[in-house]
């Protein structure tokens, strides 16, 4: 098997966690102000559930997803599900990409630096999606205890500056607020559609399902706890505070003294967010190759990668235009693809194990 | 073919990257051409704003630091306009990343806090965690002035705001972020330090404190701390611009290069971001032993006709709004540990080893003082509007359902409960 | 009748070069005998009295059976070909031809000029065994049996080096190698073509299967104690004759991080120093261009009151963070250099100029700043915390430092995570070079960063694939 259950649990629990903490808890509480955690809870909920109903899919079938449509559909429409998945994990990589390049430039540059900067990045990601499963699975790995020690670093640093009534009175919120910042954020949702492509490349052994669950919801928590602190430092004037995680730790007293320690921890984070935005694009690599049947994944990556890049650089400086498309109009394509084929999946033809 | 290709994009990319290495060309600031702001001083005049930048400029030292602090001004509409106006004067790009100092002159009362404050809150590149003051006089002539206790004035006055002084209650200081915060809360009220600059030996330590509050302070600001001198009060330099600027002390000092003692024993009061009123010493301590995480805070006075200092350690301070019958009432509770630090009385020998015991009496005049101190803010706080101990916030976060109806007249429909507790240490 | 002469012309034929002496003696009785052997490198007092000695006895018409009866040495061997006989003589052993005999005997008389077992220079320890490998492989294996004394040990011998025919031993534990592993060395050393092999490293780049990754695939050893631990892991073992550095197969990065005093101390201190070798190993490849981001890109990262001592030690500098910071650690790759390959009495004179004229003198000169030296200087002794890895950090630091001064922070970060991401599938005769901790290995992980308790040590390293997977029993 090319990818291990405790690796999947490493990447449901830090991999979600990372891609929910740089813009997602300014966003949410530009929607939902001090009730945005409700938002957040909500979506994490329904995911879970997901997660879970794939999870346990995947103990009553050793199939992957392409054999399982192949197996009930044939493999004209397993391609063709497989090549949509593969637009959509495209689509899926755009958000956060582009939150990448605005938290890279505002962390590690002093002055608003050029794009160029930011392009290397696809040179690592050729590189990183044209690998397997076996490479997903060691980067997780090793991500794990980067995650874990920087955010425990960070945690540390910020949690004495809460002021917890800043989430007083709660329910203010009008209910329509509430979901509505749960459907405008839909775009970063998607966790489900990377066990739907692990299905079937990993041995499921019992209580497998719970733990990849329970990894899900510990990283939902983690990002919970991220956006509580956040708020809590910040209260109302963090609507106007880009790039959650790299905030919340300023008013430690020892950064007066060592200086921004912090960004060290920020930029070990980093190495874990870069892993984070690859898998999307590994699985659309992934999707690719099963559709076309194409094995050449360098030659894949690469241009899925070009137009990833091409991408970025068109909608450079359109960030604002970009979530307010996605928010508004993109989340039913989230929501099909997050929520509704993988529950389909069941439908599916399986072999009992 | 691949192979060939993946060649030479690898020999493209060494090249580019050894290239860009020996430029260093992205356009970016480096070190040398980055002017490093330790602190900026802001001064508003005909509406216009003016900046001034107290710069450190690294000298060449072979060993150690050999830094000399200069000044740079610049002005215009706004600050943005005033600190890109540095820029073009002196060729380098001001980052306000070390700027641990945001000092505000006496002018700027006049106008709104946050047109003065916004540019620093708004940039991504300068601190939130950056002290702010109010200064007596100009800011520009408060940073130019020598201090007697660090070569550098923005390192002197950071001193005087720092938090062990705010631990013994002795000043009331504040970040950028916490004043956005309150200004920006349902109680819209913010403070910050005052800071004056005084000869050395005529500053006044401790002390009840003037009465002066509220608007009053405007036109007196010179006579502060119980009979302190005027000339201890700070006027500007070279004619001094600031409204009603009666003192010229400072400005003597200034101006002979004689070193002064920065004090912020006072506190700046904002409400709905406009100015609102100078606490006095006596007030401001108050304020600071609600607000503050106390250490150790010492207080003078009278009792049974001797005059004693306590201190007043493991102190625990809060202030909870109910609503009783549809009447909200502020309760503010201080609980604290005494210890006798100094008594105006010479000591009999046969009382050491009962002196360090607090008597019940002193102790009950201690209380009676802070509650005396503590509604003399209360009284402040309504006569300006200004609900510096944050009852609107409170009321809206805990008795929510009452807030519409009482957060126009909160301040003076509300009655102010005050449980202190003062107990003897030994 | 096969002559004397004959087979000695058939030797000298071949073997032209005039250090191939030819020794003929006779019996008391008469009988002649021809011992060829090669000058320098045969012990010729032994060949005196272990054959030469003894054959003064022989008859006139002694077989060959009698003769071999006499002969003293404990290693006489029978050999029918002259071209093996040419291969014996080559390697330091003396051939006996016997007057009208075809067949003759190959003599071990081997001792070819070489130090004495002595403390490795590379390895040194404070507490724990002092001897270290020779380049003489009989000494080497010597030291290996003498430690190893199981009936498991296996050491094959293997001839490597199309001209220069060097031994080389494959050392390994039958019950616990995994399986086929020491096949798989055995055909890749078989499997070069080069003709010269002077040391193992040459071995190193036929065996590891990746030769143009900057991440080796082998781990090294000069200590036998160190060695025999390792083949005992379930590793393959690998001496080559005329090399002091012993290799072993698979390897872990993981390994470099540990030495061999971390087993003989206690296991808190060994985890303390480990951690400490890693933290140090980071620190020195990424020191210098984190200095120069901060410098250039996010001067944040940098405290203030620091800060403001570097902006003095810069001002009026001539040369660009990122240039100075080449510079200097140009220089000290050179003097690296140079102390390595100078004479060690100009060695001193050495120190003298790089340290004062090269280091003080280019600070007052104003041509470099003072927290350049410092910060090259403290990655360059980081670095050599963990020696076995210099040569992968120390390239690895100039690539860190070329992208962080083109690209800033960003790339330092980024090009970690390459690293990561490369090394994280790559193997090493199966083992991933990440493990324990990609793929985790959980057993394995009490000897890794950290260094468990002997008593928590029951188990061999599983990333190896071992058959044996125990390494004690508790009682």
């Amino acid at each position: 098997m090319k990818i291990c259950t405790r690796q999947i649990c490493f990447i449901m629990l830090a991999y979600t966690a990372v891609s929910k903490i740089i813009i997602y808890p300014t966003f949410l509480s530009s929607l939902c102000g001090r009730d945005l955690w409700f938002p957040a809870l909500f979506s994490f909920a329904v995911q879970a559930v997901v997660v879970w109903a794939i999870s346990y899919l995947c103990s009553r079938t050793d199939k992957t997803l392409f054999q399982l449509i192949e197996g009930t559909l044939g493999n004209i429409c397993a391609r063709i599900v497989y090549g949509l998945f593969g637009l959509f994990f495209i689509l899926g990589t755009i958000m956060p990409l582009s939150e990448q390049k605005l938290y890279t430039h505002a962390i590690f540059y002093d002055t608003v630096p050029s794009l160029l900067v930011f392009l290397p990045f696809f040179m690592f990601s050729v590189y990183a999606a044209s690998k397997k499963f076996t490479n997903i699975g060691r980067s997780a790995d090793i991500c794990l205890p980067l995650f874990v020690l920087s955010l425990l670093f960070l945690l540390v640093m910020s949690l004495w500056e809460v002021h917890w009534d800043n989430f007083l009175p709660a329910f203010k919120t009008p209910a329509k607020d509430l979901f509505g910042g749960s459907l405008a954020t839909a775009y970063l949702f998607f966790e489900p559609c990377w066990l739907l492509m692990f299905m079937g490349h990993f041995k499921y052994n019992k209580w497998d399902a719970t733990k990849i669950t329970a990894s899900y919801i510990g990283g939902g928590l983690l990002v919970m706890l991220i956006l509580f602190i956040y708020y809590g430092i910040y209260g109302e004037a963090a609507v106007s505070r880009q790039f959650a995680i790299s905030k919340i730790s300023l008013f430690f007293p020892a950064i007066d003294l060592l200086g921004r320690i912090d960004l060290v921890a920020l930029y070990v984070l980093e190495v874990v967010m870069l892993f984070a935005v690859v898998l999307n694009i590994q699985l659309a690599v992934h999707c690719f190759a099963e559709c076309t049947g194409w094995q050449n994944r360098a030659a894949l990556s690469a241009i899925v990668n070009g137009v990833l890049l091409v991408l970025i650089i068109v909608l450079d400086s359109k960030y604002n235009s970009l979530s307010q498309v996605f928010g508004k109009w993109l989340w039913i394509v989230f929501l099909l693809f997050a929520t509704v084929v993988p529950l389909l999946s069941w439908a599916m033809k399986r072999r009992a194990k | 073919m691949i192979k060939k290709l993946s060649v030479i994009i690898y020999w493209a990319i060494i090249i580019a990257l050894i290239g860009l290495f020996f430029t260093n060309d992205f356009g970016l600031v480096d070190i040398r051409k980055t002017s490093i702001i330790v602190a900026v001083g802001v001064d508003t005049q005909d509406g216009e704003v003016q900046v001034t930048a107290q710069l450190a400029v690294p000298q060449p030292a072979e060993n150690g630091e050999n830094i000399q602090y200069t000044q740079v001004q610049g002005s215009g509409i706004t600050v943005a306009d005033a600190l890109n106006e540095i820029n073009s004067k002196t060729g380098f790009y001001p980052k306000l990343l070390f700027c641990k100092l945001i000092l505000i002159g006496e002018e700027c009362r006049k106008e709104e806090l946050f047109k003065v404050l916004s540019c620093f809150y708004r940039r991504n590149y300068s601190e939130l965690t950056a002290y702010v003051a109010m200064c007596k006089g100009k800011a520009s002539d408060m940073l130019a002035m020598p201090a007697t206790v660090d070569p550098e004035t923005a390192s002197a006055i950071q001193q005087v705001l720092s938090v062990e002084l705010e631990k013994s209650a002795n000043v009331s200081s504040v970040n950028l972020k916490d004043i956005a915060e309150t200004n920006f809360s349902k109680s819209a009220a913010c403070y910050m330090p005052f800071i004056e600059a005084n000869k050395p030996g005529t500053s006044q330590n401790g002390g009840n404190g003037d009465s002066v509050g509220g608007d009053a302070a405007e036109g007196s600001s010179g006579s502060s701390g119980g009979g302190q001198s005027e000339t201890s009060g700070g006027g500007s330099q070279g004619g001094g611009s600031q409204g009603g600027g009666s003192g010229s002390g400072s400005g003597s000092s200034a101006q002979s290069g004689e070193p002064v003692e920065f004090t912020a024993r006072r506190t700046v009061i904002f409400a709905d971001g406009k100015y609102a009123g100078i606490l006095d010493e006596s007030q401001s301590f108050a304020l600071d032993v609600l607000k503050n995480d106390l250490r150790l805070a010492v207080m003078p006075f009278d009792s049974d006709g001797i005059h004693y200092t306590i201190g007043m350690k493991n102190a625990k301070s809060s202030i909870k709004l109910k609503v009783n019958n549809s009447v909200p009432e502020l309760t503010m509770s201080f609980k604290a540990k005494a210890q006798i630090q100094g008594k105006k009385k010479t000591l009999d020998p046969k009382d050491v080893p009962t002196d360090d015991a607090v008597k019940e009496t002193v102790l009950k005049d201690a209380e009676k003082e802070l509650e005396n101190r503590l509604s003399n803010l209360v009284e402040i706080c309504k006569e300006t509007g200004c609900d510096l101990l944050g009852a609107r916030n409170l009321l809206y976060k805990h008795n929510n359902k009452y807030y519409d109806a009482f957060k126009d007249d909160l301040l003076t429909r509300m009655k102010v409960n005050y449980k202190i507790d003062i107990q003897s240490a030994n | 009748m096969v002559t004397l002469e004959k087979n000695i012309k058939g030797i000298k034929d071949v073997l032209t070069s005039q250090d191939i002496i030819v020794f003929e003696f006779q019996s008391s009785a008469g009988k002649k005998f021809a011992a060829i052997y090669a000058d320098g490198i045969a012990d010729k007092q032994l060949l005196g009295e272990l054959v030469v000695k003894p054959l003064r006895e022989v008859g006139r018409d002694a077989k060959l059976e009698e003769v071999k009866l006499l002969l003293a040495s404990p290693e006489v061997k029978d050999c029918k070909k002259i071209k093996d006989g040419i291969t014996e003589v080559s390697d330091g052993n003396a051939v006996l031809f016997v007057d009208g005999e075809k067949d003759f005997f190959v003599i071990g008389l081997k001792n070819p000029p070489g130090r004495s077992v002595a403390e490795p220079p590379t390895q040194v320890t404070l507490k724990g065994p002092r001897e270290g490998f020779t380049e003489d492989i009989k000494v080497n294996l010597g030291l290996v049996r003498k430690r190893l004394k199981s009936e498991k040990l296996h050491i094959k011998m293997l001839k490597s080096g199309q001209r220069s025919d060097t031994a080389v031993a494959l050392i390994y534990l039958d019950d616990v190698v995994k399986k086929g592993l020491p096949e798989e060395v055995e055909k890749r050393i078989a499997d070069n073509e080069i003709d010269l092999i002077p040391d193992s490293s040459y071995i190193a780049q036929f065996i590891s299967g990746s030769p143009k990754s900057l991440f080796k695939r082998n781990g090294t050893s000069e200590k036998p104690d160190i060695f025999c631990a390792k083949v005992c892991e379930g590793r393959v073992g690998i001496i080559v004759d005329g090399s002091p550095i012993a290799l072993t197969v698979p390897y872990i990065l993981t390994e470099d991080l540990q030495t061999a005093e971390d087993y003989y101390s206690v296991s808190y201190r060994s985890t303390i120093l480990r951690i400490l070798r890693v933290f140090s190993l980071m620190v020195g490849m990424f020191l210098p261009a984190m200095y120069i981001s901060a410098q250039l890109f996010k001067i944040q990262l940098i405290p203030f009151q620091l800060l403001l001592k570097i902006s003095s030690s810069i001002s009026g500098l001539p040369l660009s963070p990122s240039v100075e910071m080449f510079f200097t650690l140009f220089v000290l790759e050179v003097l690296n250099e140079a102390s390595i390959r100078m004479p060690k009495y100009v060695g001193l004179a050495l120190s003298v100029v790089g340290a004062l004229v090269l280091g003080d003198t280019a600070v007052k000169a104003g041509i470099i700043s003072t927290p350049a030296i410092i910060i090259v200087a403290f990655s360059a002794i980081c670095l050599y915390t963990t020696p076995d890895l210099v040569e992968t950090t120390s390239t690895l630091r100039w690539i860190f430092l070329i992208i962080s001064g083109s690209i800033g922070p960003f790339g330092i970060v980024l090009f970690a995570a390459f690293i990561i991401c490369y090394l994280v599938t790559e193997q090493s005769y199966g083992a991933p070079l990440l493990a324990p901790f990609a793929p985790v290995v959980k057993s394995d992980l009490y000897d890794s960063m950290v260094k468990a308790n002997m008593k928590n040590l029951k188990d061999r390293p599983r990333s190896y694939g071992t058959q044996n997977k125990v390494r004690y029993k508790a009682k």
